[in-house]
């Protein structure tokens, strides 16, 4: 793949970790939430009071609207975490 | 801005409830924080503060920052009470 700046892709080494169990790939050094939607998850959870769909929204680890349990922790802002090899990450609302 | 629009994405509060506030005469980020929760959420008023402040100073056609408006302090990210338990002072 070509990017008009940036230049060639790298390759970049595939990893694995499961999104509420199911396995899925992600490249190396990209965010959880740059995996998952990679994977076309795109509803990250539901809002509490009105139960609307939220996704990534600033990416930049402001909002929180991207938060997942990650490894066991609760919260985790998916957008601003690196996904790892074997990494388990868990929507709040499946 | 229409009244269905949400300002506070954490809490979900609209445009419209902002308005109700303003119109109750509640004219500072902290009053409406407290009256509708805009701000009050998980992000603490990072995304909400900004809209907050243009629709008070809209309302009271005023140019000046509103008192009593959200500002950021320590800790700046979340902290879990286990982070801040195994925390040392260091010499």
């Amino acid at each position: 793949m070509r990017h008009p700046v940036l230049g060639d892709a790298k390759e970049r080494e595939i990893i694995h970790f499961t999104y509420n169990g199911k396995p899925l790939e992600a490249y190396e050094g990209e965010s959880v939430a740059a995996a998952l939607i990679a994977n076309g998850i795109r509803v990250f959870r539901h809002s509490s009071k009105k139960h609307e769909p939220r996704g990534v929204f600033c990416a930049i680890g402001h909002c929180t609207d991207c938060v997942m349990r990650v490894d066991g922790v609760e919260n985790v802002k998916t957008c601003v975490t690196r996904v790892k090899e074997g990494m388990e990450v868990f929507g709040e609302y499946e | 801005m229409d009244d269905q629009t949400i300002i506070c994405r954490c809490e979900e509060v609209t445009a419209g409830e902002i308005r109700r506030a303003l119109e109750a005469g509640l004219t500072t980020p902290g009053e409406i924080r407290k009256y509708t929760r805009a701000g009050m959420g998980s992000c603490q008023g990072r995304t909400c503060q900004k809209l907050l402040v243009d629709m008070i100073r809209q309302y009271t056609k005023s140019d000046e920052i509103p008192e009593d408006t959200i500002k950021a302090r320590a800790p700046m990210v979340k902290v879990t009470l286990g982070e801040l338990a195994d925390w040392k002072e260091e010499d």
